[in-house]
């Protein structure tokens, strides 16, 4: 007997629901009793490290420790959004010959982001194998609803490699919304705000007697939990400064643990007004004796030293209700999923831009693998009534490819399906030779609806290969271009005169290559074997 | 009194048109069914039986029972058939006997072949459908068609794949709005129900309990055919300026005067004209007569007024129609340019009536009620009539602008915003 899991894949916190026997969805706990797992993969001398454990490896070796990877998957390493992450991580990003984003580990070695996104999915698998008492082959995995289709196929191409067949990539809003029960009873119509570690997420979502349609999503992409932290720490080593006179800024150990009490008193924090922090051994000084820091931290103080992130909420819940014009009072509830939206200060500055009071979720940072398990029972027929419908946000254009030496092509991009298509869909175009016994077209495909290239982002360059020798313009390539259920793309091509399927050949794609997945796979399919053979002996 | 409902019964294939009359009807003449609304018990309720021919039969009904559906807001009801006769089954009959006898001519499509925006190959055949003969003459019904209640999908995965590509074959001839079963005409409300219930029968998701990769196939499909349909139907609607678009969902949109015929419907939102007339210096010289300005049109009859607008045009006072749109235009900018955009957009309603095709004129409308909006703060629906100004006239330059100061600083520089029309 094979299961299937609800996963919610997160920047900086994953976690893993099942479905019970009686088909009510249980979220799982790591060995260390949390129900979330950092994600969060140390690559240690002795082989990868994953989750909880690997927050180790933040002490001494930041730079094979890698955090916050969902911002890199699917994306090129010229993406604005990389080069000004590049500038913040401790690790180290370097292209890839096809101009995907790796993660350098030192030694001339590199990983690829899929293939850490998939150690924490096998970590996932791990805990829910152990739970369930046999194999994990599929499962539901959650994307934000911006994800585009190059960030889905890589969030696919991870679960391959961690040996999971995707049976459906899942909205997290509308995870949220259907974790939440939305499905049950009337017209409503939701705001989704999700603060989670890294990232915060604002969609208005409607739901109407279970079917759900994600209207407009805005958010900001490096807004989250981290960097709450990363002001108390500001602060934290401000005061240190003037209390011990001692400078720990530069002192990457010093650093992190402040970061882990700070976290550790902002959790206490939701709940208290004041709470003591002590690190007894904040660092070693050159005489070998050891810096004591301790002092009380009051809930009025990190709002304040939060403020301006607070502000920074307000931006994107009004963008997203404009979007989809809507004014504040015609929003029925607002539901707040991520763990920071536990804290008071969050919670009231929300309630204060939609005029309204959120509604409580007793598990802020579990709701959205809820609703992936649900999505699961929904897939095997188990709930009735439900229909999740997603668009193709951005567009896709196709341009014929222009000179090999430059990749920047200056061609103009014809839009092929527009922006906002309900997926599944299909379009097509047709192609024409322009030489005598041309061999092959190729083409560029683009994500976006602009004309201009400089625009869109590059999906990929293919050719229609192999085709029947004939004078110039008389051979017609229809390129059918479908975007499945889960927002991913695939393409077939078709000779028109002859009605022969032609083939198509990958030049070049941002994201890993079919042989690398394939190559992967089988290799952490094989230590996961070995494992389950000792597990059983065991 | 609405009028009398048409309930929309779509017949794929010959064998559900003989299940219909031999296994659905009770005592011959009962059916039962689950509906998306709760009709009044005795009110009438008609049939369209949509034969795989195309043809489209009417029989009457009178609804006897109505109990709401457990677990969702839609209700069971048995209508009583009461205008199937005997003349009208035997010509059921006859067409499933001639069909079977001829099994392929039975599915050439004898609709009318204009279709909309998509250019599906056209699908006239040279020789004439059986069905075009067979007696009785039949009526087709052309309006109005409400949802959507299509027969239940067989659960066996064998006649369920057949009955999927039959649907796939059929629907790949038709015509975008044929797909998804409305009216050429069809407003925002009933495309979004046509596509809903087309989704909802063969949605990959729906189908998926099944596990078998070729009926997930076939509802990829499938729903990808509706898919498209809709959005086409959704682009064209959006341009014509009688729809609203975000993510998937489609609406009417929030602005009044929209496209001219939501007039005669009473959605009109309250706020965009319950706001009181100004003052009459600034109302268009030609308007002696009040009620010739649209603005009025807030009066609680909405036929009457739909009755203006379609007579009021022949009895407009005869300087209005010697002034050149332009002329409306230029007073219209010179009320905006003074801050004054109340002036302007009943000046430029006036300008509409006699004008009704332009597109500045239009657009410039949506302007200053996006104006009028924004000076009361509501900042949301300023937005949507600017984007249904772009949406009316793409080059409207000033839309732009002011969209443009509302994303910079929430269009609460009044001296920018008039700047725009100096």
């Amino acid at each position: 007997m094979s299961y299937a899991v609800g996963i919610d894949l997160g920047t900086s916190n994953s976690a893993v629901a099942v479905l019970d026997d009686d088909g009510r969805p249980r979220i799982l706990t790591t060995p260390e009793g949390s129900t979330t797992l950092p994600s969060l993969v140390w690559f240690s001398p002795s082989g990868p490290v994953v989750g909880e454990a690997a927050r180790e490896g933040l002490d001494h070796s930041p730079d094979v420790t890698i955090f916050g990877v969902k911002r890199l998957m699917g994306r090129r390493f010229d993406d604005p959004d990389v080069r000004r992450l590049a500038r913040v991580l401790p690790y180290e990003l370097v292209a890839a010959a096809n101009g995907t984003t790796m993660i350098a580990l030192g030694q001339g070695q590199t990983v690829s982001p899929e293939e850490v996104s998939a150690l924490v999915l096998l970590e996932l698998r791990r805990i829910a194998e152990e739970f369930l008492g046999g194999p994990v082959v599929e499962a539901v995995i959650t994307v934000p609803a911006w994800f585009d289709t190059a960030q889905r196929q890589a969030t696919k191409d991870a679960a391959e490699i961690a040996g999971l067949r995707v049976r459906r990539l899942l909205s997290e809003p509308t995870a949220a919304a259907f974790g939440h029960g939305a499905h049950r009873g009337e017209r409503r119509r939701f705001v989704v705000c999700d603060l989670g570690g890294g990232t915060f997420d604002v969609a208005v979502v409607d739901v109407d007697s279970g079917v759900f349609e994600v209207l407009s999503t805005t958010g900001d992409a490096f807004l989250g939990g981290d960097d709450f932290d990363r002001a108390i720490v500001e602060n934290l080593v401000r005061d240190v400064r003037a209390a011990k006179g001692l400078d720990v800024s530069a002192d990457a150990g010093a650093v992190d643990r402040l970061r882990v009490a700070a976290q550790r008193a902002k959790h206490e924090l939701s709940a208290e007004l004041a709470t003591s922090l002590q690190i007894p051994e904040l660092l070693l000084l050159p005489s070998g004796k050891a810096v004591e820091y301790g002092r009380t931290l009051r809930r009025d103080e990190i709002e304040l030293w939060s403020s301006t992130l607070f502000r920074r909420l307000e931006h994107p819940c009004r963008d997203a209700l404009v979007r989809a014009s809507r004014a504040s009072d015609q929003v029925d509830e607002v539901l707040l999923v991520g763990g920071m939206t536990r804290m008071p200060a969050v919670r009231r500055q929300l309630a204060r831009i939609f005029g309204k009071e959120p509604s409580i979720i007793a598990n802020p940072e579990e709701v959205v693998a809820i609703g992936a398990a649900l999505e699961v029972a929904r897939l095997d027929g188990l709930i009735d009534g439900v229909l999740i419908i997603d668009v193709c946000s951005r567009g896709l254009s196709i341009s014929p490819a222009g000179p090999p030496t430059s990749s920047s092509v200056s061609a103009p991009c014809d839009l092929v399906i527009g922006p906002n298509s309900v997926v599944p869909t299909r379009e097509h175009r047709v192609l024409l030779t322009k030489q005598e016994n041309q061999q092959s077209i190729e083409f560029d495909l683009w994500e976006g609806a602009s004309t201009d290239p400089a625009e869109n982002t590059h999906l990929g360059r293919f050719a229609l290969v192999e085709l029947p020798l004939a004078p110039a313009g008389e051979v017609l390539a229809l390129i059918e271009v479908t975007i499945d259920v889960d927002g991913t793309v695939r393409l077939a091509g078709t000779e028109l005169i002859s009605s022969q399927s032609l083939s198509i050949e990958q030049l070049s794609h941002t994201g890993l290559e079919r042989t690398e997945i394939e190559r992967l796979a089988n290799e952490h399919g094989r230590r996961t074997r070995a494992r389950l053979g000792t597990g059983g002996a065991g | 009194m609405s009028p009398p409902r048409t309930l929309h019964i779509r017949c794929g294939t010959w064998e559900q048109v003989e299940a219909f009359y031999s296994r659905k009807l009770r005592r011959g003449r009962l059916l039962s069914m689950r509906v998306p609304f709760a009709p009044e018990l005795g009110s009438e309720l008609t049939i369209g039986l949509e034969l795989p021919s195309h043809i489209v039969m009417t029989i009457d009904g009178v609804v006897r029972k109505c109990e709401p559906n457990e677990g969702d807001d839609r209700h069971w009801i048995e209508i009583e058939l009461v205008g199937l006769s005997e003349e009208l089954l035997r010509g059921l009959r006859d067409m499933v006997a001639s069909a079977s006898a001829t099994p392929t001519k039975g599915r050439v499509p004898t609709g009318d072949t204009a279709n909309v925006v998509s250019s599906p190959p056209p699908r006239r055949t040279a020789a004439p459908p059986p069905s075009e003969d067979a007696p009785p003459r039949l009526p087709r019904i052309t309006a109005p068609i409400s949802p959507i209640i299509e027969e239940e999908l067989p659960s066996d995965e064998r006649e369920l794949f057949g009955a999927l590509s039959t649907e796939l074959r059929r629907l790949r001839l038709a015509a975008v709005h044929e797909v998804l079963g409305v009216s050429r005409d069809a407003r925002a409300e009933e495309i979004r129900a046509g596509w809903m219930a087309h989704v909802r029968r063969f949605h990959p998701d729906v189908l998926a309990p099944h596990r078998s990769d070729a009926v997930s196939h076939l509802a990829e499909e499938l729903t990808i055919l509706g898919n498209r349909a809709y959005d086409r139907l959704r682009v064209a609607l959006v341009a014509e300026g009688r729809g609203a678009a975000f993510g998937p969902a489609l609406f009417t949109p929030h602005g009044w005067l929209v496209g001219f015929d939501d007039l005669s419907t009473s959605d009109v939102p309250a706020r965009a004209v319950a706001k009181p007339r100004t003052t009459t210096t600034a109302a268009p010289p030609v308007a002696p007569s009040a009620p010739t300005t649209p603005l009025s049109a807030s009066a609680p009859p909405p036929a009457a007024t739909s009755s203006f607008l379609e007579t009021g045009f022949e009895h407009l006072p005869s300087a209005a129609s010697s002034r050149t749109g332009e002329s409306y235009e230029a007073q219209a900018r010179e009320a905006l340019a003074a801050g004054d955009s109340s002036a302007a957009r009943e000046v430029l309603a006036m300008a509409l009536v006699a004008f009704p095709r332009s597109r500045p004129l239009r657009s410039l409308y949506y302007v200053a009620s996006a104006l009028t909006a924004l000076a009361a703060g509501q900042i949301v629906l300023a937005t949507s009539q600017l984007e249904t100004a772009l949406a009316h006239h793409e080059g409207c330059v000033e839309a732009s602008l002011v969209l443009e100061q509302i994303h910079r600083n929430g269009g609460t520089d009044y001296d920018a915003l008039r700047k725009v029309f100096q």
